[in-house]
């Protein structure tokens, strides 16, 4: 399909948007889907997803992969590429070889930093409130604003004493 | 009526209209909304409702719980004018639900993109106490409902563009002198450098409505949540100064204090009034009021009215469906009545 817009680019993007009260749909290029500023206060980043995923397809795909079904949900790689979206949680470790390039075209990083969930392990989850409340404590020493640092202080010693019980 | 969360002024208000965080989560043991049934999707909505309203938080009282599919197309399209849903979740309105606080300033989009859209919005610069209001919520439902969460890619998500934290932080900025120097592109390409983005909201055409940017992190995976938004807050920072410099120069022009008075005369005295057109009247007035042309600093009562003659918003409001020119008129006469006192 074209894009409606410049009717000259394949569309790769189905947007939604609301003009007047109403809810339009477009199809869209990358290119005019950024200039259209397509989305209001929801950023959407799944054309670019989408075509990060079609170039790693146009290479050629393991072979591996199309025959490899996520045993929770059923999803091949092939499925999670087309629709831009992936399966179910246990599809990241299931394609997770395949993933990991677009991912860290996305991000640049392939490794979380910042809030670990209580169900992960009140451990983990102690020692990543630890290092941003270090992070915060550095912050607030290098502004000179010393009440806060010693309250961050504290705090942290108060996790340190519940990481040794724990 | 609760006063909703936009007739609160913040700070920073001249050029930060509000500011919103945004945390995508899912359950473990359920696939991601493309593939889940219907069947499942009610039940994670329920999940949801239950786990917020045992939860002994003082949030629990002031939610109420709206299947979509029970909303006309009007009342979800007004949601979307209010910033509280995205329009795919207004349009395909099967098998989602929503929570929402009795300000408007809290919203839990179920079955989005993700299973959850933990969404908190205030008026002014407020990441830091929208994020912690947002970290309380997903932690009350952590602990009921156990999240998809991996040590190496963080919260799972859908679109691998969220892994990570799952959170958006965003900025909603008026920056008309800015863009009159014509240093948004500029700015924006050196932001997507830093892993953030620029963008302008967009009304009828392909044109900037009412000067108003949205600012926000791009990056999810390997940036913890503090470090995005103080990385957020400084650019802000300086943009917030740069704006105001600026505007104060370009309200020294006759032709600006010219544009200035003439929107506050239209606003006053228009019959028939789009939408388009409003937005841009509001916009030239605030910069009044950040100048000093126009002595109100009543930012709170421009935000007000920013959002009640949103289409939907302003049909919703008089419960019926208006054609364009009806709406016009009752837009017009809103505006007549609620700005009269101002200048
Ligand atoms: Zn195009
Ligand atoms: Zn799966």
């Amino acid at each position: 399909m074209l894009c409606q817009s410049c009717k000259k680019n394949e569309a790769t993007t189905h947007i939604k948007r609301v003009v007047n009260g109403r809810i339009e749909e477009y199809d869209l290029c990358p290119e005019c889907a950024k200039k259209m500023g397509y989305t209001s206060l929801f950023s959407n980043f799944e054309s670019e997803w989408n075509s990060l995923l079609g170039s790693f397809f146009g290479g050629g795909l393991p072979s591996r992969t199309s025959a490899t079904r996520c045993k929770s949900c059923g999803a091949s790689f092939s499925e999670i590429a087309k629709r831009g979206m992936v399966g179910c949680p246990d599809c990241y470790e299931t394609f997770y070889e395949e993933l990991l390039p677009s991912i860290k075209k996305i991000h640049g990083n392939t490794r979380h930093n910042g809030k670990f969930p209580s169900s992960s392990g009140r451990q983990l989850a102690i020692v990543n409130e630890l290092e941003s409340m270090q992070e915060q404590l550095n912050e607030a020493i290098a502004r000179q604003e010393f009440e806060k640092a010693a309250e961050l202080r504290d705090k942290i010693n108060e996790l340190k004493g519940e990481s040794k019980n724990g | 009526m609760a006063e909703k969360w936009y007739e609160r002024s913040g700070e920073h208000g001249s050029v930060v209209i509000s500011s919103r965080i945004r945390l995508a989560r899912n359950l473990k043991s359920y696939p991601f909304p493309n593939r889940a049934s219907l069947e499942q999707k009610r039940e994670i909505a329920l999940r949801v409702k239950k786990a917020i309203e045992e939860s002994n938080s003082t949030l629990a009282g002031s939610f109420s719980f709206i299947s979509m599919e029970e909303l006309t197309q009007l009342q979800a399209v007004s949601l979307v004018e209010k910033h509280l849903i995205s329009p795919e979740f207004a349009s395909d309105r099967k098998g989602r639900y929503l929570m929402l606080s009795e300000d408007e300033a809290i919203s839990i989009m179920i079955n989005e993109e993700d299973h959850i859209r933990i969404q908190v919005l205030g008026s002014g610069l407020s990441l830091n106490e929208l994020y912690n209001t947002a970290n309380n919520i997903d932690t009350l439902l952590d602990d009921a409902l156990g999240f998809a969460f991996n040590e190496k890619l963080g919260y799972l998500t859908q679109c691998p563009t969220n892994l990570g934290t799952g959170m958006r932080a965003s900025l909603m900025l008026h920056l008309p002198a800015t863009e009159k120097n014509r240093a948004i592109a500029r700015i924006a390409g050196n932001l997507s450098k830093l892993g953030m983005e620029l963008r302008g909201t967009f009304g009828e055409g392909s044109d900037v409505k009412g000067s108003l940017y949205q600012m926000s992190n791009q990056i999810t995976l390997g940036i913890s949540e503090h470090t995005a938004i103080e990385n957020l807050k400084n650019i802000a920072s300086q943009m917030i100064e740069q704006e105001e410099k600026s505007l104060e120069e370009l309200s020294k022009t006759l032709e600006m204090q010219d544009i200035i008075f003439r929107s506050a005369a239209v606003l006053k005295s228009a019959r028939l009034m789009t939408n388009d057109e409003a937005m841009k009247l509001l916009s030239n007035v605030r910069a009044g009021m950040v100048t000093g042309l126009i002595e109100s600093k009543d930012y709170s009562l421009l935000n007000r009215m920013s959002e009640q003659i949103q289409p939907a918003t302003l049909m919703t409001s008089n419960n019926r469906e208006m054609t364009p020119q009806e709406r016009d008129s009752a837009r017009a006469e809103l505006l007549r009545r609620e700005l009269k006192e101002l200048f």
